[in-house]
């Protein structure tokens, strides 16, 4: 790939997870079956396990979780691209192949788990 | 190939140039900044990755395993996530977050060529159309909404912690 | 009005290899005395061993920059008691390979701006070598580029650069800046060759806005300017 369109991509994926991370905020925010908001709720750790997975069973949602999961991914791998590079000092193939193999797990998992919050019956 | 002659420096120079604003003023701190955050917030996001995994079931289960297995791995989390660090490290991603998020539209304009002064000639105590007021603006209201996160987050632990 | 000022000066002998040290001079300072007037004395009553690259001493020529309090800067246009310090550290610009003391090579600023053919492209060499008319130019057309004839290649950009610090090909604000202002020049037709040379990995894709390069230019030149601006071209592709 071009490096002009890797950073369009940045561009591109960094919008991107300003509007989902928007909705994956605000799903929570709005959402979540208790009184404290989420972020006292989080912090206090007193939430009850799977509260906020039914959520998701919503496709729309689970689709902009999606959305978001491959934008942040697709962004930080890149950005974490070209920081080890400049830290490196030289373009090594390790940094790129290694990067590419985290990015392709962290999807793989992390679809698996907004694919499993979606069928929760 | 162009760099030839010219020594590498060590990843440790490296990370003092990278670190380390100097005098160079603001834009040198938004480059600091905007990296620091960058890699913070990529480690946050591997690590929520793996950790809702893990609440369902981790890497080898395939569906939703039953309440018990949930409710252990909620207390499993609990016990490593509860302590100052980590509420520290929250408030942190919060103001990382802001951070990022409004300085990277600002850097995304400038790339675009969008609100910088144009090239004129150069006066004398003038400061260059690349340091234009759009984008100083922008620079402190992605500080500002940091450091709004940031009293929002402490706020709520103070609330938490109140006996 | 004489005041004594401490020197703290950076010292590297290319014989004796290993890293350098710094070196302390006391020197009486008037007002109106530059940081070069300072290194001149003490080559001339102190120490006559240390070397410093000067030629114009009025910003005109570019040969003396330095680091001076870690800020680059040309060291005949920088004033003393404008400091408002006791110790002053005077060291070499980074990012060049060291020839002995203050003084660096300027190679890989030179090369780099070769590289990126930082010269007028015209398609018709006989007409360029033995023109037949003017090339008149508008105003606007002037503006475009007329800041960044102002530079005068001092390289104290490419040494504030913290990009070119960590990761040496690139290929640096100067170099960057100087291809700009032959691709927004109207004589000029080197345009989707000029954007060719840029969008690389070790291109326009580096600069991260770090305004170092804008903010230590001695003569306002806005190298950080003149690379958005390039790289926006390179983005419209």
């Amino acid at each position: 790939m071009r490096e002009r369109d890797l950073m369009l991509l940045h561009y591109i994926t960094g919008i991107g997870i300003l509007v989902f991370g928007s909705i994956h905020v605000a799903t929570i925010f709005f959402t979540y079956p208790f009184q404290d908001t989420i972020w006292e709720t989080t912090l206090r750790f007193d939430s009850i396990p799977y509260a906020v997975l039914p959520v998701y069973r919503n496709a729309l949602l689970a689709a902009s979780l999606f959305g978001l999961l491959l934008c942040t991914t697709v962004h930080a791998m890149n950005g974490l691209r070209s920081i080890i590079t400049e830290l490196v000092g030289a373009r090594k193939r390790w940094v790129e192949a290694l990067l590419f193999a985290v990015g392709v797990f962290l999807l793989v998992y992390g679809t698996r788990t907004i694919l499993i919050a979606h069928s929760l019956v | 190939m162009l760099a030839r002659g010219v020594s590498r420096s060590s990843v440790i120079q490296s990370l003092k140039v990278m670190l380390i604003p100097g005098r160079y003023g603001l834009e040198r701190w938004s480059y600091v900044l905007q990296r620091v955050s960058g890699v913070v917030v990529s480690l946050y996001f591997i690590a929520h990755v793996l950790e809702t995994g893990n609440f369902v079931g981790g890497i080898t289960v395939w569906s939703v395993p039953d309440y018990s297995f949930a409710e252990r791995a909620y207390e499993e989390t609990v016990k490593l996530l509860k302590n100052p660090i980590f509420d520290a490290g929250l408030a942190v991603v919060g103001f990382l977050v802001a951070l990022h998020t409004i300085n990277g539209i600002r850097l995304v304009l400038a790339h675009f060529g969008f609100s910088l002064g144009r090239p004129r000639r150069p006066e004398p105590f003038s400061p260059p159309p690349s340091f234009s007021s759009k984008q100083r603006a922008l620079f402190w209201l992605s500080i500002s909404l940091a450091v709004f996160a940031l009293l929002y987050t402490l706020d709520s632990l103070m609330k938490v912690f109140r006996p | 009005m004489v005041e004594k000022v401490k020197f703290k000066v950076f010292r590297y002998r290319p014989e004796d290899g290993g890293k350098g040290f710094y070196k302390e001079y006391e020197v009486p300072v008037k007002k109106g005395m530059t940081i070069l007037d300072g290194l001149i004395y003490i080559k001339e009553n102190i120490d006559p061993t240390l070397s410093v690259r000067y030629s114009c001493r009025m910003a005109i020529c570019g040969s003396c920059g330095v680091r001076v309090n870690s800020l680059e800067t040309l060291a005949c246009h920088t004033q003393v008691l404008e400091l408002k310090r006791r110790v002053i550290r005077v060291e070499p610009m980074r990012n060049y390979p060291l020839v002995k003391d203050l003084v660096t090579d300027m190679t890989p600023l030179f090369r780099k701006q070769k590289a990126l053919m930082t010269w007028l492209i015209r398609q018709d060499n006989v007409e360029q070598e033995n023109p037949t008319k003017q090339y008149l130019q508008s105003e606007e057309e002037l503006e475009r580029y007329l800041q960044f004839t102002y530079c005068i290649q001092c390289g104290l950009c490419y040494s504030a650069c913290p990009v070119v610090s960590t990761f040496p090909d690139f290929y640096g604000p100067q170099p960057l800046m100087k291809a700009y202002r032959y691709y927004a020049d109207s004589r000029d037709e080197g345009g989707e060759e000029r954007v060719r040379l840029v969008d690389r990995f070790e291109g326009v894709w580096r600069c991260h806005f770090a305004g170092s390069c804008s903010a230590v230019c001695p003569k306002g030149v806005d190298p950080a300017l003149a690379i958005q601006l390039l790289r926006r071209s390179a983005l419209k592709g």
